[in-house]
């Protein structure tokens, strides 16, 4: 029994300092030093914040070099894919085309009677929000954690929170901002947790992400029923953080779950808008 | 220049491994898939333990914590938890190497499953204790269970390119 034991003693020993003709270091010694890195990471000091976000930048900048082929060959693949269903894709848009123009004269009618009833009730009219763009460097999910970094940091004035757009849909906020890069936490991230309103019924919830393609809905009030019109979900301010009337996606019922199909495809994000603050109209009063 | 060459060659041949774990950890590579929305594997597990085990002159502590320490970065996780985490990989691997005589695919297997329960156990770890992000258990139970069962495979592809390396060191 203690021989068994002293064995694996010996062997263990062995296999954490034995260093080979190629090893420099020694096990033992590598996992000291990935324990000291792991503390000073964790100990929040200001220089080691400034000496991260550094590496982080750099790291990007390679990381998105040695992507490019993956990039390229996904790039060319739907180039491919577009140009064989250009025809099949052509005929829907025309179809598509001829709804929205009948939708426009709606949409115009109905912008003009908002203005009216604005200035019958005296509201602060305010414009959307600046926007700043940017592109996606890198695009890397774990199974733990779907996020995006992009090529815009503190320097162009990104904060941490800030929401971020695409197409002008909410694709996601800002979680963590280097000097010239800043990542994105996808909605559909497990981390992730939004303030909604699901319209027009204007019912409140929380948009959760669940690590698949579709965030569900939570904290809806018991007695939810979703209305036939009831469909179309909105971040609603509610954080302080987002601004209101963002689009988001559209309720899908899954297996009894409220989910919700983004608008923002998170698998095809390649430019995006982080959202930087609300503009006030210079004609408002 | 012949001579030049082709030991230019077989230094890029033995260097295979290394690039392709420097590579996985940096780029965009994926290993989940949404399509088939349980599917993910950790590769850098399988290459490490793979490697370490069979031929540690080709991959060295040093690069696999580097490595580590790409990953982390690339993944916004703290600084240390991937390095930790194959460094614990190594450590298993480095084990049943000077405690085993003669290995085959059937022991490297088995023992793979200790190697995976540390590493992800090192880093559930971490990750709970020290950092803000929510770990799903049945992603991880599931990374784990596609790693062990890719292996085999991973494994044979990568005899195939020892012998192919081996044959060309002998030539």
């Amino acid at each position: 029994m203690s021989t068994s034991r002293d064995d694996f003693g010996i062997v263990i020993r062995s296999a954490l300092l034995q260093r080979g003709a190629k090893q420099k270091f020694s096990l033992f010694v590598l996992i000291l030093l990935s324990l000291f890195i792991f503390i000073l990471d964790n100990s929040n000091l200001k220089p080691i914040k400034v000496l991260r976000s550094l590496i982080n930048d750099g790291v990007y900048r390679l990381s998105a070099v040695s992507s490019s082929p993956i990039k390229f060959s996904g790039a060319s693949k739907d180039f491919f894919v577009k140009h064989i269903f250009t025809y099949q894709e052509n005929e829907r848009l025309r179809k598509e085309l001829e709804d929205l123009k009948s939708k426009d004269f709606q949409t115009s009618f109905l912008e003009a009677e908002n203005n009216k009833l604005q200035d019958v009730l005296g509201l602060e009219k305010k414009s959307p929000y600046s926007v700043i763009n940017a592109k996606v460097i890198l695009d890397k999910n774990s199974p733990y954690l779907n996020s995006v970094i992009i090529n815009k940091g503190s320097n162009s004035g990104i904060k941490l929170g800030m929401p971020v757009l695409n197409e002008g849909y909410l694709a996601g906020r800002i979680v963590e901002v280097n000097f010239v890069s800043s990542r994105i936490l996808l909605l559909n991230d497990l981390n992730s947790r939004i303030p909604v309103v699901i319209s027009p019924s204007g019912t409140q919830a929380i948009l959760s992400g669940a690590g698949k393609r579709q965030p569900s809905l939570e904290y809806l009030p018991d007695n939810f029923m979703l209305g036939e019109k009831d469909s179309l979900v909105f971040t609603s301010g509610k954080d302080g953080v987002l601004f209101p009337g963002i689009a988001v996606g559209k309720v899908v019922i899954d297996d009894n779950k409220k989910m919700v199909n983004l608008f923002a495809n998170p698998d095809q994000i390649n430019f995006v808008s982080v959202a930087l603050k609300q503009q006030e109209d210079s004609g408002a009063r | 220049m012949a001579l030049v060459l082709s030991k230019f060659r077989d230094s890029l041949f033995r260097l295979g491994p290394l690039i392709l774990l420097i590579y996985i950890c940096i780029s965009e590579f994926h290993t989940q898939f949404y399509y088939w929305a349980i599917f993910s594997f950790n590769l850098q597990f399988i290459v490490i333990y793979y490697w370490i085990l069979r031929d540690p002159d080709i991959l060295g502590y040093g690069f696999v914590f580097i490595c580590g320490f790409i990953n982390d970065v690339v993944l916004s996780l703290p600084l240390g938890t991937s390095a930790l985490s194959y460094l614990f990989v190594s450590l298993v691997a480095a084990y049943v190497r000077n405690a085993t005589v003669r290995t085959s695919l059937f022991t490297d297997w088995f023992t793979f499953v200790v190697a995976v329960f540390i590493g992800n156990f090192i880093y559930f770890f971490l990750m709970n204790r020290f950092a803000d992000a929510e770990i799903e258990y049945a992603t991880l139970f599931y990374n784990s269970l596609f790693t062990f069962i890719l292996y085999p495979l991973f494994w044979s592809i990568f005899e195939v390119y020892k012998k192919m390396t081996f044959a060309r060191r002998n030539d």
